[in-house]
């Protein structure tokens, strides 16, 4: 069932102007005229005496270390092919969720929340977009994974999207803040649904930049021209033990703790939330979906429906569609953005 | 299978719950006074000996519930359950409770034991702060003890299987009680069981229903782990203990029970000890090390590295003891040494609070040239090769232009303030701000003035140029992303002073600066907005080296921190005994840096290993400066040392 579904997109008009607007890249000549050496003005009453400076901090800074020490034009070359590109880059999103065709209820949610402005402000895209898997009976798996997305949006919306947009000079890092919004949203789910958990891999996107916060066992997957990558770690027993060469992956489908996460939402007072951060780069897609999708579609499928679809809505809409024929036996949510 | 099958028919005989009530008499000799626990199969209960009228002899009771309500699987299970007890019952050990009598009665199984009064190991972790090291060390060795009494028992091994603090009971006299032997099941060889235990202290065979008495060896690891670093691993990730080194937890810890818990821990059951005797006698070896007094513990070759005292200023000869780091030169200045050196043609350039900026030959340290300035140099050269020019800035509020072969003065230009921050020469301009709150663009060659920008506060550090930006912060702890014609492109404001200078992953898009307040800030310099920020406990004044994904910097707070960029987490830290506010750099997988404690260090940089030191005789702020195999090094102690790269 398509919760909501909503598409955004730059025109590529804007983005060129935007990249005539981009600073030279050589230093103007015409504020040279200003070379006024204040004359014989030398040392004053904040006089030298050595012997009375500070011992333990000194005044003056060792020099920042250079990538390459031998010269610093070619690493600054590397520079401009890397950051000239970050400006022009748009983001068009899908998101897709369905029950299956076993569970009686759809206990993941999903939510998405994209900003995009062309300005003299010059404000940078901004978004946030979530999944979460609920767990535990009397609909209190649906009620805790609602309860995730709704905590997280809204409280990236305050800390970050608002300050942003007001222009404030002193926004908090987002990563920290992304780590509190999961952290709230665990403290509620422990104050309003004792007995449910679940799951959350949350995106904030700011510029080109992703942040992935994340517990539990669903995924996010940045895909690129010709790699697939998971950049999320599942927190389940099973994972542990095959990164652990304890298990081997074939053995997972039978293992008596298959089900078994390490790390959820609504189990303790306090979880620990892996967080990392990522370079979009053009072209490329970033899907987050709950283990109803990446239990039952191949990795192969995955990479193929996200970058041979144009339209990142129908590109959800066709991995649900093929989770359901693989036999659909869990809920299966999916978001997708398209870096063009 | 839900738990209420497996209380039948009980109401009339205990309470709703199907636990007895107090007073209940079994037996007809043991009268209930009330309920210790809820084991894993059912209640524990504290009871009265009725066989002893005149003194209280007090008995704790284990009762078991029989999981199916089947005659056949009911007659199995108290067969397993006899012939359990009588194994238990022959147990002759200290920390093993005695065995008093077992029976069953409506339903249940009754075991009769040894009432140990004290608490478990779990209940006294929450009521302390901090449980002394030889206590633990002593318990651990006792723990050994009976483990191995019990992995030693005939015919068949007797395995725990669930060692974890809330099993161990200390009793009044201080001293281990295993308890809850509810399903220290008879080991049967070849014998797949199903995974009994509790996660995060089992050992991952137990998850593949494999266990035998190396299981028994890393729980009490995992137990020993989790007392000592209060780190409670059901909380934490799957034998994800050497994550969490004790030391990180327990500064009183020796290092070599770190060495044993290792092995204790191991994945693989064949590299852990391979019985409880050798365990512990592992333990009493660290008990005798740590009794042992710290300075004979202590062997001199670790100190082998270090310079002798004062011996360096006797003459131009250095002792050569085999192993220690050698200076090829140093050139003493005549006052303290706080800006980094540099190096171009084959010279050595370095500024002195003396007022020079000398030039050394990077041969042997010989003089080249000196230029007086009237102030402190306390701002660090930069050598440009295009233009061949020496820039600096003097606390005489002038910043200079020398000729590097020659010293002599090829431009100078004079701001409002002094000048400590370093110059950094990009794009043809060279780039450095001054105590009156500007920061200056001139070009390099004939130091015309291209711009300035006010940032209204001090600027002490060395601006960072990329191909569209120049990065600078200022004591007022803004930190300013200027477009390369000196118009503002972002500024991201902080609490505290920015006197750390920043580095860029040019790659990444990522700047990294560190500020007073103690944090390290991670900024995407497309837009100056912060990604994270990584805390300390001083301010920081080092700049960051990259060395891959890790950031590598110092700390007011005496540490020196390896940190993952990508998830900003602590990847190691070395301590030192002084602040450190020296940049490091790294080379070849090693990174340099020095504190001001005076000691120059050279780590393993993936692992922050100590590889070796160097002592100077004062504080080191600089930042090392590497040249064909030769590491420049200035102290406050006047000198710049030429270290051989190694």
């Amino acid at each position: 069932m398509d919760l909501f579904r909503k598409m955004f997109g730059k025109t590529s008009e804007e983005a060129s102007d935007k990249e005539a607007t981009k600073p030279q890249k050589s230093v103007t000549p015409e504020a040279s005229e200003t070379v006024s050496p204040t004359d014989g003005h030398i040392s004053d009453d904040e006089g030298i005496d050595p012997t009375t400076q500070p011992v333990s901090i000194p005044p003056s800074v060792s020099k920042a270390p250079l990538p390459k020490p031998i010269n610093d034009y070619v690493t600054q070359q590397l520079a401009s092919d890397m950051l000239s590109t970050t400006n022009s880059s748009f983001i068009t999103f899908g998101q897709s969720s369905d029950v299956g065709l076993v569970r009686s209820n759809n206990q993941d949610a999903t939510m998405s929340f994209f900003f995009t402005s062309t300005t003299a402000d010059e404000r940078p895209d901004f978004g946030v977009f979530i999944v979460a898997d609920g767990m535990g009976g009397h609909h209190d798996g649906e009620k805790a994974s609602a309860l995730t997305a709704k905590t997280i949006t809204q409280h990236m919306i305050q800390n970050v999207y608002l300050p942003i947009l007001t222009g404030i000079d002193d926004v908090p890092p987002i990563a920290e803040m992304m780590v509190a919004a999961v952290q709230k949203a665990n403290s509620e789910i422990i104050k309003h649904v004792p007995e449910g958990g679940t799951t959350v891999t949350a995106v904030s996107v700011l510029g080109d930049l992703a942040y992935i916060a994340h517990v539990g066992d669903s995924r996010a997957y940045l895909i690129t021209k010709d790699n697939l990558e998971q950049i999320t770690r599942d927190h389940s027993l099973v994972q542990r033990l095959i990164e652990l060469d304890q298990i081997t992956q074939d053995e997972v489908h039978d293992h008596p703790q298959k089900n078994v996460l390490y790390r959820a939402l609504g189990q303790n007072d306090s979880v620990e939330v892996d967080i990392s951060t990522r370079r979009l780069p053009h072209n490329s897609r970033l899907l987050i979906c709950s283990d109803g999708l990446w239990g039952l579609v191949s990795e192969k499928d995955l990479f193929e429906i996200a970058m041979n679809n144009q339209d990142p809505q129908q590109a959800c809409e066709k991995l649900v569609a093929l989770a359901s024929s693989n036999g659909g036996t869990d809920n299966i949510t999916v978001v997708l953005l398209k870096i063009s | 299978m839900p738990e209420t099958t497996q209380f039948g028919n009980i109401e009339e005989f205990g309470g709703s719950d199907g636990t007895l009530k107090a007073n209940t008499i079994l037996m007809a000799r043991y009268k209930v006074l009330g309920q210790l626990g809820g084991g894993g199969q059912g209640a524990v209960y504290q009871a009265r000996d009725l066989n002893f009228p005149d003194a209280k002899r007090l008995v704790a009771i284990k009762e078991m519930h029989y999981a199916s309500g089947d005659p056949a699987m009911r007659a199995q299970s108290l067969a397993a359950f006899q012939r359990e007890a009588n194994i238990l019952a022959t147990l002759s050990h200290p920390a093993i409770p005695k065995i008093f009598d077992f029976f069953d009665q409506n339903n249940r199984a009754y075991l009769v034991m040894e009432f140990i009064n004290g608490s478990d190991l779990e209940l006294l972790l929450n009521k302390t702060k901090e449980l002394p090291i030889d206590k633990i060390l002593e318990w651990a060795v006792d723990l050994c003890d009976v483990l191995d009494y019990l992995h030693k028992t005939e015919p068949e091994p007797i395995i725990f299987r669930d060692v974890k603090p809330a099993n161990i009971m200390i009793d009044n006299h201080g001293k281990v009680r295993l308890i809850d032997f509810g399903i220290a099941k008879i080991f049967v060889s070849g014998v797949k069981n199903t995974m009994i235990g509790t996660e995060g202290y089992s050992a991952p065979e137990q998850y593949k229903g494999d266990v035998n008495p190396l299981s028994d060896i890393y729980s009490l690891g995992a137990t020993l782990h989790h007392i000592i670093t209060r780190k409670d691993p059901r909380l934490e990730p799957p034998f994800s203990f050497n994550e969490r080194p004790l030391v990180n937890y327990n500064t009183k810890v020796p290092p070599s029970l770190q060495a044993v818990l290792d092995k204790a821990l191991a994945m693989n059951p064949a590299d852990r000890y391979q019985s409880c005797a050798e365990m512990k006698e592992a333990f009493l070896a660290v008990r005798y090390r740590a009794s042992a007094t710290p300075s004979s513990g202590n062997p001199s070759a670790t100190r082998a590295m270090s310079s002798p005292g004062t011996s360096f200023f006797e003459g131009a000869e250095f002792d050569t003891i085999k192993g220690k780091m050698e200076p090829r030169w140093s050139f003493k200045s005549e006052d303290e040494i706080r800006a980094s050196p540099t190096a171009m043609n084959n010279l050595a350039y370095v500024g002195s609070y003396d007022t020079n900026m000398w030039a050394v030959s990077l041969e042997d340290g010989s003089f080249r040239w000196k230029y007086a300035t009237s102030g402190g140099i306390a701002s660090s050269p930069f050598a440009d090769k295009n233009t061949g020019l020496i820039f600096f800035g003097s606390e005489d509020m002038n910043f200079y232009a020398l000729n590097a072969t020659t010293g002599k003065i090829v431009w100078s230009h004079t701001t409002a303030g002094r000048i400590r921050s370093a110059p950094t020469v990009a794009h043809e301009s060279v780039f450095f701000g001054s105590d009156d709150g500007r920061i200056y663009a001139l070009a390099a060659s004939n130091g015309r003035q291209l711009w300035e920008y006010d940032m209204g506060a001090p600027i002490r550090l060395k601006p960072y140029i990329t191909d569209d930006l120049v990065i600078v912060g200022s004591e007022s702890g803004e930190l300013i992303g200027l477009e390369l014609s000196g118009n503002r492109k972002w500024n991201y404001r902080l609490r505290r002073a920015i006197t750390s200078s920043p580095s860029v992953d040019v790659v990444e898009g990522v700047g990294y600066v560190g500020s007073s307040d103690g944090y390290l800030y991670a900024i995407d310099i497309s837009n100056g907005y912060s990604m994270w920020r990584f805390r300390t406990g001083g301010p920081i004044i080092s700049s960051v080296a990259i060395d891959g994904s890790l950031l590598l910097f110092g700390s007011a707070d005496c540490n020196f921190y390896a940190i993952n960029s990508e998830n900003a987490k602590e990847k190691w830290r070395f301590t030192c005994e002084k602040p450190i506010v020296g940049s490091p750099v790294v080379h070849n997988g090693y990174v340099y840096f020095g504190g001001t404690n005076g000691v120059f260090y050279c780590l393993e940089s993936k692992t922050g290993k100590e590889v070796w030191k160097f002592e100077t005789q004062n504080a080191i702020t600089a930042q090392p400066h590497i040249v064909d195999k030769i590491i420049l090094v200035a102290s406050m102690d006047h000198t710049l040392y030429a270290l051989p790269l190694v």
